[in-house]
């Protein structure tokens, strides 16, 4: 079902429409809420959002043989839709970071309502995913990250396909996020992958078939031939990360694939100066890991960040509370 | 006076950005106190940075004429985002993040992340006292106020009704603070206050000479400098808890045309805007005083959604 949840109109052109949509089976135990577009040029989220869109509207008119629908499933693709229409990250009429609004009020300006729509119409959901791309000027290769790291988590992380998962730090600034809210309420992961203004539509359908199978898993989705797949999953803990920072300005010529393991000792890149060419600074990894982040946009600013490694933890399984 | 570079970083074309720190050393040994003003966390908020103008070249002339009256000692960081302020931007350019949500986060890693930790560790250094300045939004108009979170008011009240300020709001701790330097540098013991006045992206010459008093007043009272001369009395501000504040909100979206500034005492009934249809200039709605009071804040933004803001009353007594 296609469900307007919020409209708003504008002083000018079309109204702000948020739209969610939703399919149900017979059983309404198992539900499941998904979530992109908090950043309104994280594109791969939304694509995926389409894709998983149309094979459910398959599943629901009988056309996916052997699929049938069995729970609750709550797709928003689009939630700061001011900001996606126009092409940002931030709507630029208020600057404000849509990720930082929740859970939001519906009597208050318009991020503040698009919030409270999401939030009330996803949180009593059992599971939750936001899908999202890295942060502006950077590319992430496929991984999860959890603030809350229980071990249903766990499980329903290890159904979705990307074969890492990052414990969060909790920092006061991630209180007001879809994340931090819902995990009042239910488990969730936010699924990051690729690069912002940028469609990778092969890492799409890979991560496209995972989801699926998180469907599978949770149980809001059935297929009597079909069993879910139980992903191996990589767990690294917050602290166990390196962040590289350049010393120079420049241009940022990385040496290095993400999602490449890397040894320590290892060339990451260089700074070149931007007008002679000449090496500024070459990059060697202090320590070995998984190139999880990696700057994309190749003009750096001194004390910027140019990558993330996920250093090997000899703790690999899970730690049990 | 002593300019010091607190904070450095090369652009990707090998200049470099500084954010520099003035200091008005004391005469007496130790200093009775010491006080920062900070400005120009959110770059456009042009109206702090001219305050703390005012303030350096004050203090200069006094400390090259009279440095026996700084009994204290005084430190001016007047633009502390300064690339956002080069363009008059609220965030801090290339990031797209606002440094003033940047002092407890302990995620992620980056220039504007690095930056506020050396201003907060700097400001914990070298002052006793903070005053943190800023301008409102590009769409609200503010008479000259200081905001306090609820449990820091004991401390702070008795600062902020020095300053010279219509109006103390003090209101309750919400999660969108916890990352502000005026809640760190508070946590941390040092009392902040934060000052908002006027408008983005303009400077209203009699809200800022208003608080240039108010803040040479603080220093007197605080003994940071004295005077042989007699000083004006500065204006004792209304303070007010969120019970107070009526807030006015639009119904639609359109343009706000205001009947009326900010700085007034409305009596109920009276006429505070319209909101007009944006494509044919009908009146949607008439936006009244609801009660007696104080209009301290008022939209100057015209184009508007519903649930936008218009203007907001200080109710002097509860009735
Ligand atoms: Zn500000």
């Amino acid at each position: 079902m296609k469900e307007t949840i919020l409209s708003i109109p504008s002083p000018f052109g079309p109204s702000i429409d948020l739209l969610k949509f939703s399919w149900e089976g017979n059983s309404r135990n198992e539900t499941i809420s998904i979530v992109s577009g908090l950043h309104g040029n994280q594109l791969n989220g939304i694509y995926l959002c389409s894709r998983l869109t149309h094979f459910l509207d398959s599943v629901e008119a009988g056309k996916e043989p052997n699929y049938y629908l069995n729970g609750l499933i709550n797709i928003i693709p689009a939630v700061n839709i001011p900001a996606i229409q126009e092409g940002n990250s931030l709507w630029s009429f208020n600057d404000l970071d849509t990720n930082l609004t929740f859970p939001g009020n519906k009597y208050g300006e318009i991020s503040e309502r698009i919030a409270a729509t999401v939030y009330q119409h996803t949180k009593n959901s059992q599971f939750g995913i936001i899908l999202k791309s890295a942060n502006s000027h950077y590319d992430d290769a496929p991984h999860l990250s959890c603030l809350n790291l229980d071990r249903l988590t766990k499980d329903f992380a290890s159904s979705l396909g990307p074969k890492i998962l990052r414990g969060t730090k909790n920092s006061t600034i991630l209180h007001l996020s879809l994340h931090k809210q819902w995990l009042e309420e239910m488990s969730a992961v936010v699924l990051s992958a690729g690069k912002p203004n940028h469609l990778d539509q092969s890492l799409c359908e890979t991560l496209f078939s995972g989801l699926v199978n998180s469907l599978l898993w949770t149980g809001v989705l059935g297929n009597d031939l079909k069993k879910p797949t139980k992903y191996q999953l990589q767990f690294t803990k917050e602290n166990n990360e390196e962040f590289i920072v350049s010393h120079s300005g420049g241009f940022f010529l990385p040496a290095v694939k993400l999602g490449a393991e890397i040894e320590t000792g290892q060339k990451i890149g260089d700074i070149v100066d931007l007008y002679s060419g000449i090496v500024l600074e070459p990059f060697l990894s202090q320590s070995s890991g998984h190139l999880i982040t990696l700057r994309d946009y190749p003009i750096v600013y001194e004390k910027e960040l140019l990558a993330i490694l996920l250093n090997k933890s000899k703790l690999s399984f899970w730690p049990f509370k | 006076m002593k300019s010091r570079i607190i904070n450095s970083y090369q652009t990707p074309s090998g200049q470099r950005v500084e954010v520099v720190k003035q200091s008005f050393s004391s005469f007496h040994k130790p200093p009775i106190k010491r006080v920062a003003f900070v400005s120009g966390l959110h770059g456009n908020e042009l109206e702090g940075i001219y305050l703390c103008n005012l303030l350096t070249n004050y203090l200069k002339k006094l400390q090259n004429t009279q440095p026996e009256k700084f009994l204290g000692e005084v430190h001016i960081y007047p633009s502390v985002n300064p690339q956002a302020s080069a363009i008059g931007v609220r965030l801090w350019p290339f990031l797209s993040v606002d440094l003033n949500r940047q002092f407890k986060n302990t995620s992620g890693n980056s220039l504007a992340r690095s930056s506020a930790e050396t201003l907060i560790k700097d400001l914990k250094a070298s002052a006793d006292i903070v005053v943190d300045c800023h301008a409102s939004n590009l769409h609200l108009k503010e008479v000259p106020q200081i905001r306090i979170i609820e449990g820091f008011h004991k401390k702070l009240i008795p600062l902020a009704v020095q300053c010279n300020v219509d109006l103390i709001w003090v209101h309750p701790p919400s999660p969108v603070f916890e990352s502000t330097l005026g809640y760190n540098l508070n946590k941390s013991k040092i009392p902040t206050l934060v000052i908002e006045t006027g408008i983005a992206l303009r400077i209203n010459q009699d809200f800022v000479s208003q608080l240039f008093k108010g803040m040479l007043n603080l220093l007197y009272h605080l003994g940071v400098i004295v005077t042989d001369k007699i000083q004006p009395k500065v204006n004792y501000p209304i303070v007010i808890q969120p019970s107070q504040v009526v807030i006015l909100q639009s119904d639609f979206p359109g343009f706000f045309i205001a009947n009326t500034d900010v700085k007034k005492n409305v009596s109920k009934g009276d006429i505070i805007g319209k909101v007009l249809d944006s494509m044919n200039g009908e009146i949607l709605q008439e936006i009244t005083a609801p009660r007696n009071g104080f209009l301290f804040t008022l939209r100057e933004h015209p184009l508007i959604y519903p649930g936008d803001l218009l203007a907001r009353i200080a109710l002097k007594e509860m009735d």
